[in-house]
């Protein structure tokens, strides 16, 4: 079989794997539609594989390890849409996908299909090692240092069933890059690992107790230089750390950022140099072998294209103003000239963010086949990425978005909304995001409007969870309940990368229209005060929170 | 066990669960049979709901459903639960109109079954 550009290729021992463990989920699902589980010791059993009860039924949330997918998985990822969905799934903020109308009894089915493609829903929910995410241009990007995603993988795979990580105090959420620009908001997780080369193999700065959710804090610094064989090592003091210090008795004082800020980070960092002292620690040496290994089942595409790509694509976007502007605003360069990085927005005005159909689920498969070595990545910001696209086949690629109603030119502008679902799907919401996304999507929709506001990143949650990271939007909206009724924050001037920071609480909450009319208020404040070439958060932050504030809440 | 509050003029309560096959949002008719549209859900008083509530949760586990419990609602044909939260919950969510607990499609639950 020929092996997939851009992720590890399963082993026999891979697919085995799935399928005992298959088995397994089988026989407890069985057991409890018997009624000999209760749903109190079926629930541990059922979010160890993913599966949530949510608001009109259970959800599955299927990994998507480093957002990286082949377009057979693309299309597996339909037939589960069609088949036992209602023709609809969800990309999430950890590049996962989320299907939200699942019967109990065709969990088994559906794992067993996701087995067919190499994919599986385990450790997507639970108090161990999530989904470790990546940068979504990873091996394509001018700007990269190293590609990160054999180590995502070999994070991966240490992480997966790790016998003491497995009941971790909390959650735990990895990401890596491997680029200067932090595509990842390394400094918002609990560990983010920046990569970079060094003159005896790659070294690597770690950060710590980073996080958004009820208590957001931008993570700090645990170690820089760390080399390769050291990382496994590294990583599993630091888990063992928490692992024994974390606290267990309050769910909300229970991450590693509520540890690290109650020791301090250098407290902290002694804690895992102590701990590293006690360890064998050639128990867990990455050995340059061990890397080879991982490495090998990885394929690299082979990129072959014509001279005059380049002067191809200035040609047509000379000819079509609508494709010159979505290339301005989704493409992203490549480290060979003749190709670039292409992001499709799944935000199309009025659109639900990160909703995808099964229709173009397998449509972009179609495209990644044809124009992108048949890969396909997810992002952190709910959108797509084509890695490797021929710059004379661009517009092709284009043509084929537009016709699949995925071709808006908005990736990082106003449009480009992040939304956890809300209240409309999420258990745990006190109020919904999506209709205030449509609302602002709608409201923004104009290409040339966010093509005049320039910057911009709008992030909502329908909760104090944060799943859509409303605390690093330059503009945040968190929804509040209030007796039943629904209301918003607005927070103002986060953002995440090198430059981290966790935006601040405007005022008091507002209804879902006053919302959207005090941030068309704010944007239209920005338009009119802004210095030339300045972003929206450069003229924040020179004039300050409030005259912001002042026009947020003028006519309210 | 959380004491019910009493309705006030105009409001009236309903029992709810979820279905333990697909997850699927139920509501307690006068029969004590689990339907799947709030508009066949039985409207109560808090005397009437509050046995109706102990009763339902003993037969859960047979009645294929869990999480029971009470929902306040403005009274009405079909009723309208007072947050939107349970609003949510009774007809679908407000995204995916296509996807709306229609009252056209009234039918009774499989887990009364």
């Amino acid at each position: 079989m020929t092996k997939s550009v851009g992720h590890y290729n399963y082993e026999p021992k891979d697919k085995a794997f799935l399928q005992e463990r298959i088995a397994e989920f089988e026989e407890q699902v069985e057991r409890r539609l018997k009624g000999t589980l209760s749903e109190e010791e079926f629930k541990p059993l059922r979010l160890m594989n993913g599966l949530y009860l949510q608001v009109h039924a259970y959800m599955l949330r299927v990994a998507i390890p480093y957002g990286v997918l082949d377009s057979r998985q693309l299309r597996k990822l339909a037939h589960i849409a069609r088949r036992y969905d209602r023709g609809y799934g969800h990309f999430t903020t950890r590049q996962n996908i989320q299907f939200n109308w699942i019967s109990l009894e065709d969990a088994p089915a559906i794992l067993r299909d996701l087995a067919e493609a190499d994919m599986h829903a385990i450790q997507t929910s639970g108090n161990c090692i999530r989904n470790v995410t990546s940068d979504e241009y990873a091996g394509a990007a001018k700007d990269e240092l190293m590609d990160p995603r054999v180590h995502a993988e070999i994070l991966r795979q240490w992480s997966t069933l790790h016998p003491e990580f497995t009941f971790l105090p909390r959650k735990f959420k990895i990401a890596i890059s491997g680029s200067p620009e932090d595509r990842v908001a390394a400094r918002f997780h609990d560990i983010g690992i920046l990569a970079r080369p060094g003159e005896n193999g790659p070294l690597f700065r770690i950060f710590v107790g980073g996080g958004l959710g009820r208590t957001p804090v931008v993570g700090q610094e645990l170690f820089d230089g760390v080399p390769e064989e050291e990382l496994l090592a590294t990583l599993e003091a630091t888990l063992r750390v928490y692992n024994a210090f974390g606290r267990r008795d309050n769910l909300y004082r229970s991450r590693i950022k509520i540890l690290v800020q109650t020791i301090g980070v250098d407290a902290f960092r002694e804690a895992v140099k102590a701990e590293l002292e006690k360890m064998d620690i050639s128990h867990y040496r990455l050995t340059k072998e061990k890397v080879a290994a991982i490495r090998a089942r990885f394929a690299a595409p082979t990129l072959d294209a014509p001279d005059g790509g380049t002067a191809t694509l200035a040609e047509q976007m000379q000819r079509d103003s609508v494709f010159a502007r979505w290339v301005k605003s989704n493409i992203h360069a490549h480290f060979d000239e003749r190709y670039c990085i292409a992001t499709v927005s799944l935000k199309s005005p009025g659109e639900i963010p990160g909703d995808v159909t099964d229709r173009q689920m397998d449509g972009l498969a179609d495209l990644a086949d044809r124009y992108a070595f048949g890969e396909i990545r997810i992002t952190h910001l709910q959108n797509v990425v084509f890695g490797h696209v021929r710059k004379d086949q661009l517009y092709d690629v284009w043509q084929g978005l537009m016709a699949l109603g995925l071709g808006a030119a908005n990736i990082g502008l106003a449009g480009d909304i992040v939304s956890c679902p809300g209240l409309d799907y999420c258990s745990l919401a006190n109020a919904r995001s999506l209709p205030l996304a449509q609302k602002l999507g709608s409201r923004f929709g104009d290409m040339e409007l966010q093509a005049e506001i320039g910057a911009m990143s709008i992030n909502i949650s329908g909760c104090i969870n944060a799943c859509g990271h409303h605390h690093a939007g330059h503009i945040g909206i968190l929804g509040v309940d209030k007796r039943g009724k629904e209301f918003y924050q607005i927070l103002i001037g986060g953002q995440a990368g090198e430059e981290a920071a966790i935006g601040a609480i405007l005022g008091p909450a507002l209804t879902e229209d006053e919302t959207v009319e005090a941030i068309s208020r704010m944007i239209d404040h920005y338009l009119s005060h802004r210095d030339i070439g300045e972003s929206f958060l450069q003229t924040l932050h020179r004039l300050g929170k409030a005259p912001f504030k002042e026009v947020a809440y003028g006519s309210v | 066990m959380k004491r019910l509050s009493r309705p006030g003029p105009g409001e009236t309560l309903l029992l709810t669960a979820t279905r333990l096959l697909d997850g699927r949002i139920v509501w307690r008719d006068a029969a004590g049979i689990w339907q799947e549209h709030v508009g066949k859900a039985a409207q109560m008083t808090l005397e009437e709901a509050e046995p109706a509530l102990e009763k339902a949760q003993e037969t859960a586990v047979s009645q294929g459903v869990m999480g029971v419990y009470v929902v306040l609602a403005h009274e009405g044909h079909p009723p309208q639960p007072v947050t939107m939260k349970e609003h949510i919950r009774a007809f679908g969510p407000s995204v995916h109109p296509e996807f709306a607990y229609s009252s056209t499609s009234l039918s009774q639950s499989e887990a009364s079954s």
